[in-house]
C-alpha cells in the first residue's frame, strides 16, 4: 500500500492541574493514498485529539506522525503549520467559514494561504470542484445566506480546492439534518472516488461511517477494532 | 487576504468608526496645534517685523511670550534716548485677554500714540487717535474680520471700550489703547512691557544694540530682524508643547487602535483558529491584522486632515487666529497616525498569532 499517513506508537498526555490525562496510548495507524477512512468511538476516546495531531494542530507527547513522507512529530509549530498549509485540508462540524467573506472569498482565502499569496489553483480545477459540489451558483453568498448543507459544501470545497494530500473531517455531518448529511457524505465519496482524495473522517454516526471503505474504532485512547 | 481585511473593516462598522475616530483625533491634534503655533508665531513675526524699530528692549524670558506683566520701567526710555545712535524710542505695554469668541488669546498693546506712530509709520485710515481712556484703535484686518467700525464697542479689562479709529498697516497687536490708560487699569504706573528703539542708521543697529547692552546691563536687547529665528527658540516651552502634542497624539491613537484591535481579536478568536487550520503561518496572521489596522489608520488620517481643514476654517472665521499648515507637519501627522495604528495593533496581532489553534477553534 502507498501510505500517505502513518502513525507509530502515538502517545498524547495532557496535564490537567496535577492530573495526567492519557488521550492517546500508543496509536499505530497506516492510511493509504486514496483511502476513505472513518474513525468512530465514544466521546473522550481520543479521536479528536488524533485528528488534531494528524493535522499538525497538536504536537504528540511521543511517537511519530508521517504525512506524505514528513514526520510532523519531529517538527516545531512553524514546520507543522507549513505541512498543514501544503498537504492538509480540514472540514469541521461547525463549518468554520469566515462569516464576513462570501463563499468565493472563503475559497480564495484558502488559495491565498496555500499559495503564499500566489495563484496556485487554475480555473479549470476550481470549476471542477465547484461543479462536483454543486456550488456554482452559491459563490457570491455569505455563509449566513446559505443552508447548513450548503455551508458545509463550501467548507469541503475550501478544504479540497488546493488538492491537499489528506482531508481531515471532524464530524462533518454533526450539525446537519439527515437530508443534508446524505448530500455531504455523497460529496465526500465523490471526491474520494473521482479525485482519488484521501479522507479521514471522525464521526459518531454509524451510517456516516459506513460510507467510508474502512472504519477504525477507538476506545480509551487506542484503536480497538478495524473493519 | 485583502478582501478579508476589507470585509472585516466593512462588517464591523462601530469598531471601525471608533478606531478611525481615535486616529483622526491624533492627526487633528498634531495638525491643528502645529498649524496654530506656526500660524500664530508667523503672523506675530510678520507684524512685529513691520514695527519699524530695529531694536526691542525688555526683560529676558518675558519678552517674547505674551503676558500682561509689564516689567520694564518706562523711565528707561529717557536713558535709551541718550545712547549714541538711538533716534527715537517708544514704550509699549501688553495686556493679554482671552479671544472674543472664547478661543485663543488676544493681545492689547498700550502705546504712546505720537512716538509709536513716528517709529512705526502707523496711519489712522478711519476715525481718529485716542481721545479718552476708553478709546481703542484696531487694525483694518480686525475691523473687517470682526465686522467692527468706528464707534463699535469691544470688551477690554472686562469693560466695553469704543473703537476710536482704524489703522493700517497691520503691525504689532491688532488692538491698541493708550499706554497711560493701560497702566492705570493694570495698576502698573510707569511700567511697560518693552521699549521700541529706532536707530539713526539701520546699518549700525548691531553696534547700537551692543551700546545699549553695555549701558543698561541685565536687560534683554534684541534686534527685530532676529525675531524669526528667536521666536520658536525663545518662547518658553513652545518646542516642548509641540512635542507633547505629538507624543499625546501617538499615545491616543495607539491606545484606541490597541483597544479596538484587542477587542476584535478576542471576538475573532475562532477566525484566527480557522486561519491556523488553513496553514497560515504567524507572520501571515500578524500581517492580516496589521493591514487592517493600517487601512483603518489611513482612513483616520484622511478624516483627521479633513477635520483639521474644517476646524481651521472655523477658527479663522470665529477668531483672528491664523493657522498655517506645512506639508512637513501634515506628513508627520500622517506618519504618526499610521505608525500609531501599526504600533497599537502589534500586541493584539502577536497575541493572535500565538494563540493555540485547537483552543481558538473551539472558542465560543
Amino acid at each position: 500500500m502507498d501510505a500517505i499517513l502513518k502513525t507509530e506508537n502515538l502517545v498524547m498526555t495532557y496535564r490537567v492541574g496535577s492530573v495526567d490525562v492519557h488521550a492517546l496510548r500508543g496509536v499505530n495507524l497506516v492510511i493509504g493514498r486514496g483511502d476513505f477512512v472513518s474513525i468512530m468511538g465514544p466521546s473522550g476516546c481520543g479521536k479528536s485529539t488524533l485528528l488534531h495531531i494528524l493535522g499538525g494542530l497538536l504536537k504528540p507527547t511521543s511517537g511519530r506522525v508521517i504525512v506524505d513522507g514528513e514526520d510532523m512529530a519531529a517538527m516545531g509549530d512553524a514546520g507543522r503549520t507549513d505541512v498543514r498549509r501544503r498537504k492538509i485540508g480540514f472540514v469541521f462540524q461547525r463549518f468554520n467559514l469566515f462569516p464576513t467573506l462570501s463563499a468565493e472569498g472563503n475559497l480564495k482565502l484558502a488559495e491565498h494561504v496555500h499559495g503564499n499569496g500566489k495563484k496556485t489553483v487554475d480555473d479549470e480545477t476550481r470549476r471542477e470542484v465547484l461543479r462536483m459540489l454543486r456550488l456554482e451558483n452559491k459563490m457570491r453568498h455569505k455563509p449566513l445566506e446559505l443552508s447548513g448543507g450548503e455551508q458545509q459544501r463550501v467548507a469541503i470545497a475550501r478544504a479540497v480546492i488546493n488538492r491537499p494530500a489528506i482531508i481531515l473531517a471532524d464530524e462533518p455531518t454533526g450539525n446537519l439534518d439527515s437530508e443534508n448529511s446524505e448530500i455531504v457524505l455523497e460529496m465526500l465519496q465523490k471526491l474520494n472516488r473521482e479525485l482519488n482524495q484521501t479522507i479521514v473522517m471522525i464521526t459518531h454516526n454509524p451510517e456516516a461511517a459506513a460510507v467510508a471503505a474502512r472504519t477504525i474504532e477507538m476506545r480509551d485512547g487506542t484503536i480497538v477494532r478495524e473493519r | 487576504m485583502d478582501s478579508l481585511v476589507a470585509s472585516n473593516i466593512r462588517q464591523r462598522p462601530t469598531r471601525t468608526m471608533i478606531s478611525v475616530a481615535g486616529v483622526a483625533l491624533g492627526v487633528l491634534l498634531v495638525v491643528l496645534n502645529t498649524g496654530l503655533v506656526e500660524g500664530m508665531l508667523n503672523d506675530r513675526i510678520r507684524r512685529e517685523r513691520g514695527i519699524g524699530a530695529e531694536i526691542q528692549f525688555g526683560r529676558e524670558a518675558a519678552m517674547l511670550s505674551p503676558s500682561s506683566s509689564n516689567p520694564v520701567d518706562v523711565r528707561y526710555a529717557d536713558r535709551l534716548r541718550q545712547i549714541q545712535g538711538v533716534k527715537q524710542v517708544s514704550p509699549v505695554g501688553y495686556y493679554v485677554q482671552s479671544g472674543n469668541s472664547g478661543l485663543g488669546i488676544e493681545i492689547v498693546e498700550g502705546v504712546e500714540f505720537d512716538s509709536y506712530s513716528a517709529i512705526t509709520g502707523l496711519k489712522i485710515v478711519e476715525g481718529h487717535a485716542f481721545q479718552s481712556d476708553d478709546d481703542v484703535l484696531i487694525d483694518d484686518f480686525k475691523a473687517q474680520h470682526n465686522k467692527l467700525k468706528v464707534g463699535s464697542e469691544i470688551q477690554i479689562f472686562g469693560k466695553m471700550m469704543r473703537v476710536a479709529g482704524i489703522y493700517s498697516p497691520q503691525i504689532g497687536s491688532r488692538i491698541k489703547m493708550s499706554l497711560a490708560a493701560m497702566q492705570q487699569a493694570l495698576g502698573a504706573e510707569n511700567k511697560c512691557f518693552e521699549i521700541l528703539v529706532k536707530v539713526q542708521d539701520p546699518e549700525k543697529q548691531a553696534e547700537v544694540q551692543q551700546r545699549i547692552d553695555a549701558a543698561l546691563p541685565g536687560n534683554h536687547v534684541i534686534l527685530t530682524r532676529d525675531l524669526g529665528t528667536n521666536f520658536g527658540r525663545e518662547i518658553p516651552g513652545i518646542k516642548g508643547f509641540v512635542r507633547a502634542v505629538m507624543v499625546l497624539s501617538i499615545i491616543v491613537s495607539a491606545l484606541v487602535i490597541l483597544l479596538a484591535m484587542y477587542t476584535t481579536i478576542t471576538e475573532r478568536t475562532r477566525e484566527i483558529g480557522i486561519l491556523k487550520s488553513l496553514g497560515a503561518p504567524k507572520r501571515y496572521i500578524i500581517s492580516v491584522i496589521e493591514k487592517e489596522a493600517l487601512a483603518i489608520s489611513l482612513i483616520g488620517v484622511i478624516v483627521g486632515l479633513l477635520l483639521a481643514i474644517i476646524a481651521a476654517w472655523g477658527i479663522e472665521r470665529a477668531t483672528t487666529l491664523q493657522l498655517e499648515f506645512h506639508w512637513s507637519w501634515i506628513l508627520r501627522a500622517a506618519l504618526i497616525g499610521l505608525g500609531a495604528g501599526a504600533l497599537g495593533a502589534l500586541y493584539p496581532a502577536v497575541r493572535a498569532a500565538n494563540q493555540d489553534a485547537v483552543k481558538a477553534l473551539s472558542y465560543e
